[in-house]
């Protein structure tokens, strides 16, 4: 007994050893105050991932650019919901950031904000807004319904496969957008589902993508972050539609496009703001029109034709003239769920709104439910 | 020349305060050469870890928030680990534990009973969930001879999946389905406020807060170290740990205090669930990007074996560690690669398990004598 | 393209199969020796990286460079491993803490994914991935078209692999000694077996197999590198060395098998048939049909006649007189 506690003891006295050697060994000043306005972005995933936290990383890296020495960027990468998100902003918020972007669902509590008044938090795809905390996100489903119009052009049977990561709404409302774009350039055309329960999977995306084909999908598109889909693909000698990113070089015979993120633009906008100490809370939704979301460029595989059709319907949806989510829509039973005439909203109209939709168009088959 | 090993019939004082020490430390220098050699400086990399883990404002509140689960996991192993009982099925027995435990302060709370009648409740729950869930196990080992190391840590996957379909993939009672933030993203239904945990404030200035579930952990230290050390049942199961044949050659009941070890490791565990749910996530936490990715339980093993299953020493290692664990966060960033940090956590613990065998054990250089063949 | 639901899923089972395989044949090898390495998911994850690096470095054609490729994601692998080895056969560290370590030091937190970061691996596609081999005609015949020779050579080399360690451990005098070693290494000792050396040997051929089977996923799978690339692997290859009763032919329908369900959910879904919670069973059942298996070997009483190796997880001291 007496030796274990011995032990104990023997920890606790490294570590005061070490932290004396160190107090020693360091310049004894706090770290030296740089100007610098201190803004930090945190990654639910690696921050090249090829993928979503990629993108954001693009938008980081993008601000650090423009503003140069007048700011001071870091990332946190791979960092869970819960305990290790709110260590990390513990650990930000004592080295002077002040302008902290979680770029997922589910990382801001009220609580963890509540806690510091003094620093700003922005989160992506989420709903909830206070004094210091804005919400942002954007209109992908714009340019994924373009995508899709690409995917129905390019289909020579009558399914288009799509990898899906979580059923929840913002993938319900991206999968719905791409089975109306396939619609519009291949009436009838149905969008086979499936999901992967995940963000970020290469072999399961692989797997989804394969029982997608052996039943029956002759084009291939998803809403999930990696490759795989289009590596596969490829190997079968079919399009494919991507996401988020322009990952063409990964099958570049079979890339078709794919609905890409732009963030640098907010981000850089928010960043000035919060150092002129104009920043407020709000909810932001960017558009095509202000170049938050955009098409990629085109793969071999899409003609001259479709590029024009694409082309138009970007302008009608670019001067407000078209808008995929207003009614008449029907659900996968045929159910009238959007009126003629009226238009779907943003966060106004619960299973009829875009952060709420719950339920698949006419012509996409699989469950919303995963 | 060769070296040999030899146990030491008697471990000197002074080695088992300076193997710990001296191991500790030269872990720091290996990882410090690798930090050079990746163009980091060392000196200021471990300061900036002591700052993030103890020093700066606000790092000790966060030390404690990773300490907490880290001493009911270690506890949950130690105490199996000592009879050798390779329990490595916290990490699934707190995940249950957080589900039984969320499930009475729902319920309880929901009906608006006392707030210490609630939270008492729920520490009962959680400890039931966590010590059925080990019981599987523990009931395969006790009557089939299964092994304990293998089955439970297959459990922990089938705990991880359950959990995230309660949340994610039905509509269960854990799950929030009220309100349109429901719809958004799937989360679990908040505790009410009731059922939800106190800390208390150590120092209001730097905002250290001691949850209860940090003041539970050290009682259950406590509990334990008194049930192993001051009652029959700890004497037999030490004796069990020690001589599987000695103890049934002294009449010790060898089935009954397997099972009662399992169920013990998995309460602890479970315990440390429900404090998860009833300190900090105030919900269930079924993202698969969440309590799941922290691997809780998996590092408790460690935290115990670095304590040498004494439970006090458990306690003191995984505040260490959840030190560690929350520097961990400071330290990476657009300058310092996420992998570094596994790289040095490897190594300090490497270091310090394999400084072990010094306490135990005395090495010796031996001149190697002329081999003599004998014939055969 | 369109098969029947089975010959799909035993197609899938052998193509993701073959990960587990690799994984749960070096694991094998290891415990058989009465080593336990828990570290398998860091080892395969080191290979992963290794042997995608190398195949973007080596610049000579794509058989070299994929040759070359694998056998430096074994080495990989087997450096992980003998770490592992150092800490449990020479320090007699326990094998549980020792193999958790293992795999934080390596993993998906750690040099794995410093490795892929610093040597500018993510977001690249391969520039060579191995295929299937046969004439296109050859994988277009029923059934053995796709389970065959639909897939590529990484497959084939599993099968020699099986075959090669059944031969060693039941018909070698070195396997009859790992096995020794792995039951009794008191005895095997005082037949003049170096415990030491065979446990060191098998601990790290054990890795290099984890490095290959991380390969497979960089190298055939899914061609390209990304932090934590294996998904878990390593861990079902574990549980799968039990579910095989610690037999290299059994680890193949095993692999198999558990690669199949994993094909299940999706090919249940594109199918459109719902059976359930089918992400939640389908992704649990390998882990709890290893705990069945478990259970009825050792409800009979048999584990030991059918090669849970008895010394395993034990560090061997030799007694001192």
């Amino acid at each position: 007994m007496r030796n274990r506690k011995l032990a104990l003891g023997a920890v606790a006295l490294v570590i005061a050893a070490a932290a004396v050697v160190l107090a020693l060994g360091t310049s004894p000043g706090k770290a030296k105050s740089t100007a610098a306005f201190k803004a930090a972005w945190i990654y639910v995933g690696p921050h090249n991932d090829g993928g979503w936290s990629q993108a954001h990383e693009a938008g980081r890296q993008y601000v650090q650019k423009m503003l140069g020495s007048k700011v001071q960027t870091t990332y946190k990468e791979n960092i869970a919901v819960g305990a290790q998100f709110s260590q990390t902003v513990a650990s930000l918020v004592a080295q002077g950031y002040k302008l902290i972007f979680a770029t997922s669902y589910g990382y801001i509590t009220p609580a963890i904000v509540a806690k510091y008044p003094q620093v700003d938090f922005e989160q992506a795809t989420g709903t909830y807004t206070a004094k210091n905390v804005a919400e942002y996100f954007g209109s992908a489903e714009d340019t994924i319904y373009l995508s899709g119009m690409a995917a129905g052009a390019a289909a020579k049977c009558n399914t288009i496969g799509f990898v899906v990561a979580y059923p929840i709404p913002e993938v319900i409302r991206h999968t719905n957008a791409f089975a109306l774009g396939a619609q519009a350039t291949h009436p009838g055309v149905k969008v086979k589902i499936v999901w992967t329960n995940s963000w970020y999977d290469p072999a399961k995306e692989k797997k989804a993508a394969q029982s997608l084909v052996s039943a029956g999908a002759c084009v291939l598109g998803q809403n999930v972050d990696s490759p795989a889909t289009g590596e596969y693909a490829q190997s079968q000698h079919i399009p494919w539609v991507g996401y988020d990113s322009d990952s063409s070089s990964f099958a570049p015979k079979s890339w078709l496009t794919g609905s890409v993120y732009n963030w640098g633009p907010y981000y850089l906008k928010r960043v000035k703001a919060a150092m002129n100490g104009t920043w407020k809370p709000g909810f932001y939704y960017g558009s095509i029109n202000d170049g938050f979301t955009k098409l990629a460029k085109y793969g071999p595989g899409v003609s001259a034709a479709t590029k024009k059709l694409i082309a138009s319907k970007q302008k009608a949806i670019e001067n407000g003239s078209f808008y995929e989510f207003s009614g008449p829509l029907y659900d996968q039973s045929g159910k009238l769920r959007v009126a003629k005439g009226s238009k779907m909203q943003v966060l106004k109209g619960g299973t009829n709104s875009l952060y709420g939709m719950n339920w698949l168009v006419k012509g996409v088959i699989g469950s919303p439910k995963g | 020349m060769r070296f040999t090993v030899e146990r030491r019939l008697q471990q000197p004082r002074w080695l088992v305060v300076a193997v710990p020490l001296a191991s500790v430390l030269f872990g720091f220098v290996v990882a410090g050469v690798v930090l050079l050699a990746t163009g980091h400086n060392p000196l200021s990399s471990y300061r900036q870890l002591f700052d993030a883990a103890f020093v700066s404002a606000g790092s000790l509140d966060q030390t404690l928030i990773a300490a907490t689960p880290l001493a009911f996991t270690g506890l949950a192993a130690a105490v199996a680990f000592r009879m050798r009982v390779f329990n490595i099925g916290a990490e699934g027995q707190l995940y249950v534990g957080s589900l039984t435990g969320a499930a009475a302060g729902l319920y309880f709370g929901g009906r608006g009973g006392a707030s210490p009648w609630v939270i008492a409740l729920m520490i009962v729950a959680g400890c039931a969930g966590g010590a059925a869930w080990a019981s599987i196990a523990g009931v395969l080992r006790a009557f089939f001879g299964t092994s304990e190391i293998l089955t439970s840590l297959m459990l922990n996957y089938v705990a991880g999946y359950l959990l995230t379909y309660l949340i994610f993939q039905s509509e269960s009672y854990w799950r929030q389905t009220k309100g349109f933030n429901a719809t958004v993203f799937p989360t679990g239904k908040p505790l009410p406020r009731n059922a939800e945990w106190p800390a208390w404030m150590l120092h209001t200035q730097g905002g250290i807060a001691l949850p209860l579930g940090a003041g539970l952990a050290v009682a259950t230290a406590i509990v334990l170290w008194v049930l192993y050390r001051r009652t029959r049942f700890g004497f037999e199961v030490q004796v069990l740990g020690d001589s599987l044949g000695a103890a049934r050659y002294a009449g010790v009941r060898t089935r009954r205090k397997i099972l009662a070890v399992m169920a013990i490791s998995g309460a602890v565990a479970g315990l440390g669930g429900v404090s998860q749910v009833g300190d900090f996530a105030h919900s269930v936490d079924g993202d698969p990007n969440g309590l799941q990715k922290q691997a809780y339980g998996y590092s408790g093993i460690v935290v115990a074996a670095l304590a040498r299953y004494n439970p006090f020493a458990v306690i003191l290692v995984a505040f260490l560690l959840g030190g560690l664990d929350n520097a961990g966060n400071t330290l990476q960033g657009a300058d310092f690669p996420s992998g570094l940090v596994g790289v040095i956590q490897g190594i300090i613990l490497f270091s310090t398990l394999g400084g072990e065998l010094l306490v135990r054990h005395r090495v010796r250089v031996v001149r190697t004598p002329p081999v003599v063949e004998e014939p055969a | 393209m369109n098969h029947t639901l089975l010959i799909t899923l035993i197609a899938s089972g052998v193509a993701y199969g073959t990960p587990l395989l690799f994984g749960s044949l070096g694991e094998l090898l290891a415990e058989r020796s009465g080593v336990l390495n828990l570290g398998v998911e860091g080892m395969m994850l080191v290979g992963a990286v290794m042997g995608f690096w190398t195949e973007q470095r080596v610049h000579a054609g794509a058989v070299v460079s994929l040759v070359v490729a694998v056998l430096v994601a074994a080495l990989g692998g087997a450096a992980m491993a003998s770490i592992h080895a150092f800490l449990v056969i020479t320090l007699r560290a326990s094998q549980i803490v020792s193999g958790l370590a293992l795999t934080i030091f390596a993993g998906a937190a750690g040099l794995s994914s410093y490795l892929g970061n610093d040597l500018n691996l993510s977001d690249i596609p391969a520039s060579h991935s191995f295929h299937a081999v046969f004439p296109s005609s050859m994988q277009r015949w029923p059934i053995l078209g796709p389970i065959v020779f639909g897939q590529t050579p990484l497959v084939f080399v599993s099968w020699l692999c099986v075959i090669a360690i059944a031969y060693y451990l039941t018909r070698t005098r070195l396997g009859l000694n790992v096995r020794a070693v792995g039951e009794s290494p008191g005895a095997a000792d005082a037949m003049g077996i170096s415990v030491t050396r065979y446990r060191y040997a098998h601990t790290i051929a054990g890795g290099a197999f984890a490095g290959v089977a991380g390969a497979t996923f960089t190298l055939a799978l899914t061609p390209q590198w990304v932090s934590g690339i294996t998904g878990g692997a390593g861990w079902i290859a574990i549980a799968l060395v039990i579910f095989a009763f610690w037999r290299p032919e059994l680890c193949l329908v095993g692999a198999y098998f558990f690669g199949a369900l994993q094909a299940l959910a999706p090919e249940l879904q594109a199918r459109d048939i719902s059976l359930g919670p089918t992400e939640l069973w389908t992704s649990a059942m390998p882990y709890a049909a290893t705990i069945v298996v478990l259970v009825l070997v050792s409800w009979r009483g048999a584990a030991r006649r059918l090669g849970a190796p008895a010394a395993l997880g034990t560090p061997y001291v030799r007694e001192q007189a």
